[in-house]
């Protein structure tokens, strides 16, 4: 299930892309950005920034206005929704609304069933991605008696039984407790390290500082930064300006800047090491 | 409390003239209504050539009336198609959509009810409920709205295949929603 | 969600002021006057007079146009097929195999296309200018059971958060390789299950949330609610109804009793 291709090389590229809605409204505004095959990356901003509308455009589910979006070497403009489907794994941010099955195999099956795949390869296909998220114990269940966190992996299974390049999640957390979150951020992260590529749309950055890479920030429909998570979160300005709240540990470590804590921690356990060599330097 | 909570025993008020439905009524019914109006708009805006053409609405008419019964079929579908038309800029076509829609729910729910789920009893309530569709369309666009038979003809063909499509995918949810939703039985 | 606004629109000119009873039986007597009116001429001065009132109104271009477009193509519609299927009168114009084309039933079809367009526009200016909390209210008022009204209004009230679903949940399934265009009835109705399934299961859990909320908030305490902002009718209100009835039964008179062609 190890998708090929070279790693590092640009599986999608947004290049100069403005996109207004029926309205008028104008969503994104000369946007441009690139995903290399293998990274694990978050698209961040606030309500209205436009990071769905963004992530929308890589499956081809919206057309760009101005400019041009490529996803695994194909226009998308150029290319029907079903066809990027094979590549692009959308995990939209409500199960309720893809859920339709009665049971969770069938559910994980119905990609694979638009995709013309014969009865015999769609069944390994579907064994195969819902040993990866978990939930095989599941599989003769009604989708919609499970509990959130398992119609989250049983839609996260869907997409990724037709083995996708690339899988965009759009806040795939909300609704969850911090066990199941956990839980599901594991998961994805064991699927980057498999060589998938990874989307996350989120407006949580505590989520974002301690699993993701890079950080593309979003406001007002334009990209305010594209850097390392790192990077991101010692600009607590910028943050603001994305209407984005740094982590409470960046925060924290902000305000031990003069003690000698750089600003760029965002994970309790760097935090607690650098306070470890901080004292261990003083006593 | 005595008479603050009306439905206690669900359904229809058995008293007549000022009894209020139980809010879970009005709720199911307000919601489907909505639904209804939404899937119409939803699926007529992108395609539709011209007024009549595929839309989902009538699966959604007899989904109602056979999850729900034809009280469900009439109102939901009569108000939600025709509140989608008042919606959709088409005004003038409600009055007309509220009888053919509603009339189509009302019978094919209470054909269905006497069939106890039999196949060919629901295929019949299909038929004749959606007959009632088309026909009041017809008539009425004809002799009502005088819009000529050229108009009048040129939407029947369309109207017999929603009846067609809506009627089979209206059972198959009905089937489905008591599968994938086991808590809401039949009203 | 741009398109799943209201068609009301925020302003304040007399037709936003007039009670929502009055507009409701204005919009009913002038369409009555478009089926007593059968000439051309007057049928467009009827129209002219709609779209004059919904200039007043301030009708957004926008709006005016997405609630034009169905109405447009059933104009066409009409004005294109009424002369294939009428025959009468003469002069004949063309004959092609058994298709008879005369010039009267030219006219005739555009006149009933006209005639369309009459009653689609004027609900605009219902629609336009009544907020759909008064337009519920108004029928309350005007007699339908307070029940009624509230699930009317639960109906408006869900309406758009529905269509933004059902979009939500075809691009879902598109997105897993769905097409909607390809396949025959048995597996096209497959894939309407995919999207309206979804839509249902969503609404039948919001109805559990809504009754709930309902019970919670006293519903059916009394029969006869109250309202904080009672309707009541102004002189305006009185002065529009009787213009509106004027400009039906002038004309009624004239052609019915007078049979004055108009």
């Amino acid at each position: 299930m190890t998708p090929g291709g070279e790693p590092g090389e640009s599986v999608v590229t947004v290049d100069g892309v403005s996109f207004s809605y029926e309205g008028g409204f104008e969503a994104l505004v000369g946007v441009s950005m690139r995903v290399r095959r293998g990274e694990y990356i978050a698209i961040a901003g606030g309500n209205g920034s436009g990071k769905t509308t963004l992530a929308k455009h890589i499956n081809g589910l919206l057309h760009p206005s101005v400019g041009r979006v490529t996803t695994c070497g194909m226009r998308t403009d150029e290319t029907s929704v079903a066809n990027l489907a094979r590549k692009v794994g959308y995990v939209f941010q409500n199960p309720d609304h893809q859920l339709f099955c009665t049971t969770v195999e069938e559910e994980v099956r119905f990609g694979l069933e638009n995709m013309d795949f014969e009865e015999s390869e769609s069944a390994p296909k579907a064994q195969a991605a819902m040993e990866l998220v978990d939930i095989v114990a599941l599989r003769d269940r009604p989708p919609f008696t499970l509990s959130l966190g398992d119609r989250r992996k049983v839609t996260i299974a869907s997409v990724l039984a037709a083995e996708p390049e690339i899988l965009v999640l759009d806040e795939p957390t909300t609704g969850l407790d911090h066990h199941d979150s956990e839980h599901l951020m594991s998961t994805l992260r064991a699927l980057n390290r498999s060589g998938r590529t990874i989307v996350l749309i989120s407006h949580d950055m505590r989520l974002v500082a301690e699993h993701v890479d890079r950080a593309v920030l979003m406001a007002a429909g334009r990209i305010l930064v594209d850097a390392d998570v790192g990077a991101v979160f010692s600009d607590l300005e910028l943050l603001r300006e994305a209407k984005l709240v740094a982590p409470p540990i960046t925060q924290v470590a902000h305000r031990l800047a003069p003690l000698g804590v750089s600003p760029s921690t965002f994970t309790p356990s760097q935090l607690v090491q650098q306070i470890e060599v901080l004292r261990g330097g003083g006593g | 409390m005595a008479s603050g909570s009306s439905g206690e025993q669900g359904g229809k008020e058995p008293t007549g003239g000022a009894g209020f439905v139980s809010p879970k009524t009005v709720a199911l019914y307000g919601v489907l209504t909505a639904l209804t109006a939404a899937i119409t708009f939803v699926t007529f805006v992108p395609f539709a050539p011209t007024k009549g053409y595929f839309n989902m609405g009538d699966s959604m008419v007899f989904f109602s009336a056979f999850a729900f019964g034809w009280r469900a079929g009439a109102i939901c579908g009569g108000v939600g198609s025709a509140a989608a038309d008042v919606l959709l800029g088409s005004g003038y076509f409600a009055p007309y959509t509220l009888v053919a829609k509603g009339s189509e729910g009302l019978v094919a729910g209470l054909i269905d009810r006497s069939g106890n789920g039999k196949r060919w009893i629901r295929i019949i309530a299909i038929s004749v409920g959606g007959a009632c569709m088309v026909a009041t369309y017809f008539l009425s666009e004809l002799y009502l709205l005088d819009v000529g038979w050229g108009a009048a003809i040129a939407e029947v063909p369309g109207n017999i295949i929603q009846v067609i499509v809506g009627g089979t995918v209206g059972s198959l949810l009905a089937w489905y929603v008591r599968k994938a939703y086991p808590t809401r039985s039949r009203a | 969600m741009t398109r799943f606004d209201d068609l009301y629109t925020e302003a304040d000119t007399f037709l936003h002021r007039l009670d929502p009873r009055v507009k409701i039986f204005s919009v009913l007597l002038l369409s009555l006057l478009a089926f007593v009116l059968s000439h051309l001429l007057s049928l467009i001065l009827l129209l002219s007079f709609i779209f004059l009132l919904l200039l007043l109104a301030r009708a957004r271009y926008s709006k005016t146009l997405f609630a034009l477009k169905f109405v447009l193509r059933f104009m066409a519609l009409i004005a294109v097929l009424w002369p294939i299927f009428d025959p009468s009168g003469t002069p004949v114009l063309a004959r092609l195999g058994p298709v008879t084309i005369t010039e009267p039933a030219i006219w005739r079809g555009i006149t009933s296309a006209v005639r369309v367009g009459c009653l689609a526009t004027v609900w605009y200016i219902l629609m336009f200018t009544t907020s759909q909390r008064d337009l519920v209210r108004a029928l309350v008022k005007l007699g339908l059971r307070f029940d009624f009204g509230l699930t009317l209004a639960i109906a408006l009230r869900f309406f758009p958060a529905f269509g933004s679903v059902m979009e939500s949940i075809i691009d879902a399934q598109r997105a897993r390789g769905m097409e909607f265009e390809k396949g025959g009835v048995l597996t096209r109705s497959r894939r309407y299950v995919a999207v309206l399934g979804p839509a249902i299961v969503t609404a039948l859990r919001t109805a559990d949330t809504l009754s709930l909320a309902l019970e919670s908030r006293a519903y059916g305490a009394r029969k006869d609610r109250t309202y904080l902002r009672d309707l009541r009718m102004s002189g305006g209100d009185y002065v529009a109804l009787s213009i509106a009835i004027a400009l039906l039964v002038v004309p009624a008179v004239a052609r019915f009793a007078f049979e004055v062609p108009i």
